[in-house]
């Protein structure tokens, strides 16, 4: 690798450089930052001009009913279109986009052709008959599922037990190591995959799971040369190691738009690159290549194109993950394993971006949040978080102990190792459903089907809590193995017909596979198994025979209060569920994991939803994630995050989300109180070893003026379950859940 | 509806928990509040403590809410005592003081200082961190009006702090056409100055109307029904009179 030697110079030579391994060239080069945000630069002309076009942009979409312009004459992929511009070739520093102009939607129907179908009409468009020819003779993994679907798994997905399964849409949440392009280039890490390739063909017995192995190293092959082709339609040849910043983040750039060129998975997150980019800026700086005031403009401009990535997708979509987001999840800081924060100048300049461009839902900023960080970072990020409610915390020394110190996050709380952990995606299941199914003896409470076997008839006098809970799990243990096994159907049929080659082709060939669960509706169950048990819950039936309401008689505690007495009820219910999935084996040798996750996907369940034992009545939205139910948090904002922090994370890996609103004023007096009080607070969530935080200090009245007059607030941001939406971009139901929870404001 | 005094006086009746109360003292506060009040404010915005919850509990039992919030009290922050009047509540704080001193948790207490300055209410208020003590009025005969209190009492308390160098923050509500001009300001800084009171700090508050509907709960009269609230604008303004007046008396 003698090119290497210019590209490198100067680095700090170690393991990294004979074998692919970006963890080691990191943690042997960066500079960590001990010092204040004073350094930074706000944006420069030529950023301000770019960003003028992006406003108008964004504008005419908005005024377009969200979706500014589909190409439907052919299927995007990685070279289906010729370069595009933001403003110009001479302006745009970063280059690349998906097709030929900004904002312009490809179709990509390798998942569905039939949402495709659906999402070109939704807006307007009609598919052209050529991409409709060509997909006539080929399956889509839409099409795989449901070949291979049995009827008791259509039923659960239709009565909603089973929900938002990426069956219709593409999986996501895989995490191409995009830096590998640039630390290595691209002729080595072809050349690394096709020795993979011989030495795996050289196995005495080619059982199934290796002939698969092969045949998707030929795809990733095949797409890493086609990658170097989308790099010289902009000029640029990338066969070779970045040598400076400009091409290191050009470079990471163009692997990650490849992979949204050729995937439209739910979550396309571009994975730990701040830390990695500073060494390159740092080392041009020291070079007196670069300034700071044009290292921020890079950093801008890789933002600004982060932020125009789209794609095209179907209403019944939107409505489980509201505001269109893409899910650009960039994490940063963080510890490393031997104790050294890693934040550095780049973990700065990235958060500045949300000055000098505006708040922004996209990228979607993650700060893996350590007791070890500097305190200037953590007030800094206090700060931010004040200012523009666009970034989510996460607790790495959490993370750390299970994932190393060069992980990543994808879409909202999935944690995987940078290029060694891909992961398949499963949705949700709805606990609360499955509870009033348990009282209606395995029948849907809404349409009246036998959805589960059927099981114990529940009488009209008061429920014990012991035969509920003992019937609930037998009906969890049906809907484990249920699940697992529709999960596996998926991802069979995904890697079958929509195999994610580019992103693949930036792992280790030997990856480590984790299989996602997730379940919604996690405090509706928990409070309504604590109602059952301290109050006096009594069912009511409708014509037909089915509980569809209850009658409650005294208090019982309410999770979200710190009290053990409902808390653990939850933290049980859990970690049986998990156990329960866990006896089931997943596809490709899976590790299972599970989250306590919805994104906005609340309100669709809750619209599922008969009436609950904890008081609910049927169609009201769940609350997010891991979120104690709207008001019923009566002991403050701490007693709150206490209660969730109780979940084990060990048993949810894939992430325990909490959203937490609270009002400027109650957070203190002045902006210095305030950021203080945030990182207490943050300091003192994440030493009780919970995981998530989502942060939003804003008023209440802002919100509802803004849901009654959207052009007030144009750009107003909001954290909802793990990642950021432009309010505006929510349906009014949406809003007006985000409105009903919760706030911590002062008395 | 009973006026407290049946409570063991091992056990307190609480009113609430705030696990997240940023504005009373320094850093994260837990908040305790306590029922019962020797006052009745006629700008009170939490007449529903000066009845008896039924939720009595011990100190071990608060103690045990309490050190669940210790990851969150860095840079100063710990439990506050308030109400209601928590020191009515004396026998309680001081069993739980020895309770927090293990966990390392300190605490502040906020208070109209209308209680007798027994031993054991020095007792509570030498353990404290920072006593913060309400100046409602200025003059005797007002106080009696708009509080039914004896003036004497919090004075008694204030200068105690004083003489014992305790971090002492004052606070006045200012209500609309009640103690809201520039006279009165001075008449407070005049009041406190005069009577050697030693403080950190010395915040203005402005009167609001987000506690009128418990008097609608309560079925009992808010006399101050008709009163709107006090316009931030004029609170700093106020604040700003008084912190100038400050610095002439101290200078």
């Amino acid at each position: 690798m003698n090119d290497n030697r210019i590209a490198w110079r100067s680095f700090n030579k170690g393991v990294w450089c004979d074998d692919i391994n970006v963890s080691n060239f990191i943690k042997m080069n960066y500079t960590a930052y001990n010092g204040d945000s004073s350094f930074l630069e706000g944006p420069t002309e030529r950023t301000k001009k770019e960003m003028e076009r992006v406003h108008e942009l964004l504008i005419a979409e908005n005024e377009k009913g969200g979706v500014l312009n589909v190409d439907t004459s052919k299927v995007i992929t990685i070279l289906s279109h010729p370069a595009g511009y933001v403003v110009d070739k001479d302006t745009d520093i970063i280059v690349g986009l998906q097709t030929d102009e900004p904002l312009k939607r490809g179709v990509s129907p390798f998942a569905g052709i039939r949402s495709s179908v659906k999402a070109c009409n939704a807006y307007g468009y009609e598919m052209s008959d050529k991409i409709k020819d060509e997909f006539t003779y080929r399956t889509t993994h839409n099409t795989g599922v449901f070949r291979a679907y049995t009827e008791t798994m259509k039923k659960a997905r239709h009565a909603g037990i089973l929900t938002g399964l990426p069956d219709a849409y593409a999986r996501g949440r895989i995490i191409g190591d995009y830096r590998r392009i640039a630390l290595y280039g691209m002729d080595f890490l072809i050349e690394k995959k096709k020795y993979d390739k011989d030495k795996l063909g050289e196995k005495e017995f080619l059982d199934d799971e290796t002939i698969h192995l092969l045949e998707d190293l030929a795809k990733q092959i095949e797409f890493m040369y086609q990658l170097k082709e989308l790099a010289l339609l902009y000029g640029y040849d990338i066969s070779k190691p970045a040598a400076n910043a400009f091409e290191a983040i050009q470079w990471l750039y163009f692997g990650y738009l490849g992979a949204v060129k050729e995937q439209n998975g739910a979550a396309n997150s571009i994975g730990r690159i701040a830390e990695f980019m500073d060494i390159y800026i740092e080392r041009d700086i020291k070079e007196d290549t670069l300034t700071e005031q044009k290292a921020q403009e890079l950093i801008d401009d890789l933002v600004i194109k982060l932020r125009l990535v789209r794609h095209l997708r179907t209403p019944e979509y939107n409505d489980l993950f509201a505001g269109d987001p893409v899910w650009v999840t960039l994490a940063l800081a963080g510890v490393t394993n031997e104790g050294k924060h890693m934040v550095s100048k780049t973990s700065y300049r990235v958060l500045n971006t949300l000055y000098n461009l505006g708040s922004s839902a996209e990228p979607n900023i993650t700060v893996l949040w350590s007791e070890r960080l500097p305190e200037n970072f953590k007030k800094f990020c206090a700060k931010v978080s004040i200012d523009t409610d666009s970034i989510q915390y996460e607790n790495d020394d959490l993370m750390r102990r299970m994932y190393g110190d060069d992980y990543a996050i994808a879409c909202c709380v999935s944690a995987m190792k940078m290029g060694k952990q891909m992961q398949f995606f499963g949705a949700r299941c709805n606990l609360a459903k499955i509870l009033l199914m348990t009282l209606n003896g395995g029948k849907d409470e809404i349409a009246g089907d036998q959805i589960a076997p059927e099981g114990v008839v529940f009488g009209d006098e008061v429920l014990d809590f012991d035969k509920v809970y003992t019937e609930y799990k037998n009906y969890l243990k049906w809907l484990a193995k249920l699940y697992v096994n529709t999960m596996n159907i998926i991802h069979y049929m995904h890697d079958k017909y929509a195999y994610e080659r580019l992103m693949m082709s930036l792992h280790d060939t030997d990856v480590e596979r984790l299989m996602a669960f997730g379940v919604s509706g996690f405090s509706v169950a928990v409070d309504s198994l604590s109602a059952i048990k301290y109050a006096k819950v009594y069912p009511v039936r409708d014509e037909r025979g089915l509980i569809t309401d209850f009658e409650i008689k005294g208090n019982f505690p309410k999770y979200g209060n710190d009290d053990d007495r409902v808390d653990l009820i939850g933290k049980d219910l859990i970690e049986y569920f998990y156990r329960e999935l866990c006896k089931t084996p997943a596809y490709r040798g899976a590790k299972h994991t599970l989250s306590i996750l919805t994104i906005t996907s609340n309100v669709m369940y809750g619209r599922k939803t008969g009436s609950t034992p904890d008081g609910r009545k049927a169609g009201e939205p769940f609350a997010p994630g891991a979120n104690p139910m709207h008001g019923r948090d009566a002991e403050g904002a701490l007693a709150s995050l206490n209660s969730v922090a109780k979940l084990d994370y060990a048993c949810c890996r894939d992430g325990i989300s909490n959203t937490f609103s609270i009002t400027p004023d109650a957070l203190g007096k002045s902006e210095d109180d305030r950021i203080e009080h945030l990182v207490a607070m943050l300091d003192g969530y994440f030493l009780q070893d919970a995981h998530h935080l989502n942060v939003n200090v804003l008023n209440r009245e802002k919100l509802v003026a803004a849901m009654n007059d959207p052009t007030l607030y144009p750009s107003l941001t909001i954290r909802v379950s793990g990642y950021a939406v432009n309010f505006n971009k929510l349906t009014r139901d949406k809003q007006e859940e985000v409105i009903a929870r919760t706030f911590h404001h002062a008395m | 509806m009973r006026e407290p005094s049946t409570t063991r006086c091992d056990m307190a009746d609480i009113h609430s928990f705030e696990s997240f109360a940023a504005l009373d003292g320094e850093g994260i506060r837990y908040a305790v509040f306590f029922t019962g009040c020797p006052l009745r404010c006629a700008y009170c915005h939490n007449p529903d403590t000066w009845f008896r919850s039924g939720n009595e509990m011990t100190a071990e039992e608060v103690f045990n809410k309490i050190r669940r919030f210790k990851p969150y009290f860095r840079n100063g922050g710990g439990v506050t005592f308030s109400g209601g009047e928590p020191l009515l509540n004396s026998v309680f704080i001081n069993e739980m003081f020895d309770l927090l001193k293990n966990e390392d948790i300190g605490y502040c207490i906020d208070t109209s200082g209308s209680v007798e300055l027994t031993d054991g209410v020095k007792r509570a208020v030498d353990n404290a961190d920072m006593i913060i003590l309400d100046i409602k009025f200025y003059d005797a005969g007002k106080y009696k009006l708009y509080t039914g209190g004896d003036i004497e009492k919090p004075l008694a308390l204030g200068r105690y702090c004083t003489e014992k160098g305790k971090r002492l923050v004052l606070r006045t509500v200012i209500a609309p056409g009640i103690n809201d001009t520039n006279e009165d300001v001075e008449k407070y800084a005049g009041y406190v100055s005069e009577n050697g009171l030693k403080f950190e700090k010395y915040e203005l508050l402005a009167f609001h109307t987000m506690g009128f509907f418990k008097y609608d709960n309560l079925k009992i009269r808010n006399p101050l029904a008709g009163t709107p609230a006090l316009e931030a604008e004029k609170l700093d303004e106020l604040q700003k009179h008084l912190n100038e007046t400050l610095k002439v008396k101290e200078g």
